[in-house]
């Protein structure tokens, strides 16, 4: 390009930047997102990113409301019968594939059974089931071997979760997350394109059926109003915060505590906390090392640290957190209280003594911590300074979060490591009652309380076991909560539809601007 | 000069196994596995075991190693394991950004570089001299993710003349209109690169003014601005254009802040994204690319001494 062209352009661009935004932004939602997701697949895939993108692609049978209850989506209705053990779903009859086919249960059964055999979290529900089988065009049977309460949550849950696919898609899908010509869905928008370090795009559906109803959370009615939504990888959050200020993205994700003041006080920018907190957890190690077995030992590690300090230091503004011991937020039905005296007792004098009591002798404890996440190295610094106030010989190992993820499969490796957890609607969700997840624990407490968890549907008898479960955790500290923090994201105050706050991941059906 | 420049090619080639072959076994040596990373928290031992054999990574290296050299001998670069895509592909469009960033930023080093550092050796220990040199001196000490973001708040947020971020294709949407997206991310490249070359170009010319032959030009009687371009700026090119070429090359590699402050699809910011993925076969393919980069502009660099100075002989 010659040097007059350029000088050129450059003057011209100025005039022209208004011009051209305003022509090619007009029904695109442009989402700054803090990087790309490993793939777009939902039934092997957990990445939050990856679900707040794919959630306007794939369906479930069911979804969340408001008050995170589950409730049909693809599925009309469902009967239980034999004490819970046979559950029938009728499905939708009007619902098309984004390939045009019409979704019949043949799909559901095929959905179901890759997401039973190699889906993230399908081994919760599929260890229970007998048969998954279609009875109907437009009807599917479960058939469990022992009644399992929290089916209904788990076929909700799209993160990793039995998202709906055609059965030419699924038949013969394995564990490698599908490539997107297989990204086909029921959803208000379809798969476009994904340009690698450029953006991901979503057209709409002009031919989605919406369930009916009024919006509710993930539930009711869904209006696909942008022409496209396009997530556009920006990892640094200085940019994708001036980005939204200069007009250039709708809506920003990740954005760190310290500016939150400032830009909850700006005029040109909307702050949307996500209601559904996510808490740091520092595991413990069940198979190997000084705390393995050693409950008296993590207890007195528990009551050393003073959990309030180190979310002021690693969160910030008091409105982003709070020092809460329940694995719960308060107002959910799962929150409970029991075992939480014992959350953040901040007491290095008797955690010394009881470190002593538990027979510790001063031996090098692993701490394993990355970097990634710079509230998981905050709050482990802060941590590793109080514990050494009681005595404990902390030696912090701080590495990437691959690093890490590789490490702490080999229990010989480490004692604890941080890490954290975003909002379940489930307590069997939670990957501290996943006996295969680093840490292990799987104490013959543990398992009696959770086949009990498991067996019964009833609400309430569900809600008295979680409370003996978390009272169980604070026992026997297989790991350690640190606090609920209420990451938030910034909009344009131009988008219109938004909720106050995000349910569990922000979705942009009911939403324009 | 053609036997020289086709020696130099074929010295390419034992370089290039060497490099694929260290590329190679260092990635292998960072901890971390791709498939456990793919699958996410949730992925049990057994599930990352499965994909991992469907990745092929369960094989011995040197048969990885073997498979892949074979395969890049064929055009063949292999399938990036997060984006599912062919690696090629994929670096060439972080290429074609990278280079467009670095063919811009080397405009503006020109632009900005050469006339002051000229202006600074004209006028030799004047005000001039000590505020450029002052210029150069803050432009190489500023870090450019601050100068990036600032020029993000002042000329986008602020002023709304230039976009924040992001830069989409010139073939594509907006067409060449796009390049707008580069103006802010060449100039806060520019900045230390052409600080550079102002130090470079001012201490050159100093250096061939002393010389007798431009001695000779002034006691001629000839304009001082004639003998500043003609007898003492061409001559001082030769040891400026050494540095012009390997400017050029590592911008393409140096970008990464720069990429990262104005989320530019380059190849910096790729590799760098390829390492925290364990995205082996992308962060080789790009190595190599980078490196075969280095090596072709190294021999442009030769080249271009012998055709700026008839006195160098290319062997």
């Amino acid at each position: 390009m010659g040097l007059r062209t350029w000088l050129k352009l450059a003057v011209v661009a100025g005039v022209a930047t208004n011009i051209a935004g305003t022509a090619f932004a007009g029904g695109t939602l442009r989402y700054a997102t803090i990087g790309e997701p490993p793939s777009l697949d939902q039934q092997v895939i957990t990445s939050d990113l990856a679900t707040t993108i794919a959630h306007h692609i794939f369906e479930g049978l069911y979804t969340f409301n408001a008050a995170y209850e589950p409730v049909p989506l693809l599925a009309e209705s469902e009967t239980l019968s034999d004490g819970g053990k046979v559950i029938t779903i009728t499905l939708r009859k009007n619902v098309r594939f984004h390939n045009g086919q019409p979704m019949t249960a043949a799909d559901v059964v095929a959905s179901l059974q890759r997401w039973g055999a190699y889906g993230s979290r399908g081994g919760l529900l599929f260890d229970n089931v007998e048969r998954v089988e279609a009875t109907g065009e437009y009807e599917v049977t479960i058939t469990l071997s022992r009644p399992f309460g929290p089916w209904k949550n788990l076929l909700a849950f799209i993160n990793g979760g039995p998202a709906i696919y055609p059965a030419s898609i699924v038949e013969g899908a394995s564990k490698e997350p599908l490539a997107p010509d297989g990204y086909i869905g029921t959803g208000p928008y379809k798969f476009s394109a994904w340009e690698p370090n450029r953006y991901l795009e979503l057209v709409r559906y002009e031919d989605y059926v919406s369930p009916e109803g009024d919006p509710d959370g993930y539930a009711g009615r869904r209006s696909a109003n942008f022409d496209r939504l396009r997530f556009i990888p920006v990892p640094d959050v200085g940019t994708r915060v001036a980005g939204v200020r200069a007009g250039d993205f709708d809506y920003a994700e990740s954005i760190p505590g310290d500016l939150y003041a400032e830009l909850d006080a700006d005029p040109g920018v909307r702050t949307i906390l996500n209601g559904g907190p996510i808490f740091g957890l520092v595991f413990t190690n069940s198979k190997a090392g000084p705390l393995k077995d050693n409950f008296a030992l993590r207890r007195a590690i528990q009551t050393a640290l003073d959990k309030t300090a180190a979310l002021r230091v690693a969160i910030g503004p008091e409105s982003l957190w709070r020092a809460n011991g329940s694995f719960y937020p308060k107002g959910n039905v799962w929150y409970t209280e029991a075992g939480t005296e014992n959350f953040s007792k901040a007491d290095p004098e008797l955690a010394r003594r009881m470190a002593k009591e538990a027979g510790y002798n001063g031996e090098p404890i692993k701490f394993m911590v990355s970097t990634n996440y710079p509230f998981h190295y905050d709050t482990a610094i802060v941590y590793t300074k109080q514990l050494a106030e009681a005595g404990f010989n902390i030696d912090l190992q701080v590495y990437d979060w691959a690093t890490l993820i590789e490490k702490r499969a080999q229990p010989d490796q480490w004692d604890m490591f941080f890490t954290h957890h975003g909002f379940v609607p489930d307590p069997i969700l939670i990957s501290v009652m996943n006996d295969n997840y680093p840490g292990w624990w799987a104490t013959p407490e543990k398992e009696k309380l959770k086949a009990r968890f498991t067996a019964t549907a009833d609400p309430a008898k569900r809600r008295a076991i979680w409370a003996e479960i978390q009272a169980l955790i604070y026992e026997q500290v297989p790991t350690m909560k640190t606090g609920d923090i209420y990451t938030y994201n910034i909009a344009s105050p131009a988008l219109e539809g938004l909720a106050a706050s995000t349910l569990i991941w922000p979705h942009f059906w009911n939403v324009s601007k | 000069m053609l036997g020289y420049a086709l020696d130099r090619l074929l010295t390419l080639v034992p370089t290039l196994l060497a490099a694929s072959l260290l590329v190679f076994l260092f990635v292998r040596l960072i901890p971390g596995d791709p498939a456990a990373i793919l699958l996410g928290d949730t992925a049990t031992p057994d599930q990352i075991a499965a994909l991992t054999r469907e990745l092929g990574l369960d094989q011995p290296l040197w048969k990885q190693y073997v498979l892949w050299l074979g395969n890049i001998l064929h055009g063949d670069f292999g399938t990036s394991i997060f984006f599912g895509k062919p690696v090629l592909g994929v670096i060439a469009d972080g290429a074609g950004t990278s280079l467009l960033l670095a063919v811009t930023t080397m405009g503006w080093i020109l632009l900005i570089g050469v006339p002051i550092g000229i202006l600074a050796a004209v006028r030799q220990g004047s005000w001039i001299d000590q505020a450029t040199s002052g210029l150069a001196m803050l432009m190489a000490s500023v870090p450019t993710f601050w100068l990036g973001l600032y020029f993000i708040l002042v000329f986008a947020v602020g002023l709304g003349w230039f976009p924040s971020s992001g830069f989409p294709s010139i073939t594509g949407e907006g067409g060449l209109l796009n390049l707008r997206y580069l103006v802010l991310p060449s100039l806060t490249l520019a900045a230390p690169n052409a600080a550079l070359i102002i130090r470079l170009v001012r201490a050159s010319m100093l250096d061939v003014s002393r010389e007798d032959h431009v001695r000779t030009a002034r006691a001629k009687g000839l304009h001082p601005l004639r003998v500043a371009i003609k007898h003492v700026f061409r001559n001082a090119l030769i040891a400026v254009a050494g540095a012009f070429g390997f400017t050029f090359a590592a911008l393409v590699s140096e970008a990464v802040v720069t990429e990262t402050v104005f989320s530019l699809p380059g190849v910096g910011r790729l590799v760098v994204q390829s390492i925290l993925r364990r995205d082996y076969p992308v962060i080789q393919g790009v190595i190599l690319v980078v490196v075969v980069f280095y090596m072709f502009v190294n021999l442009l660099v030769d080249l271009a001494y012998a055709l700026l100075d008839p006195r160098v002989s290319l062997k």
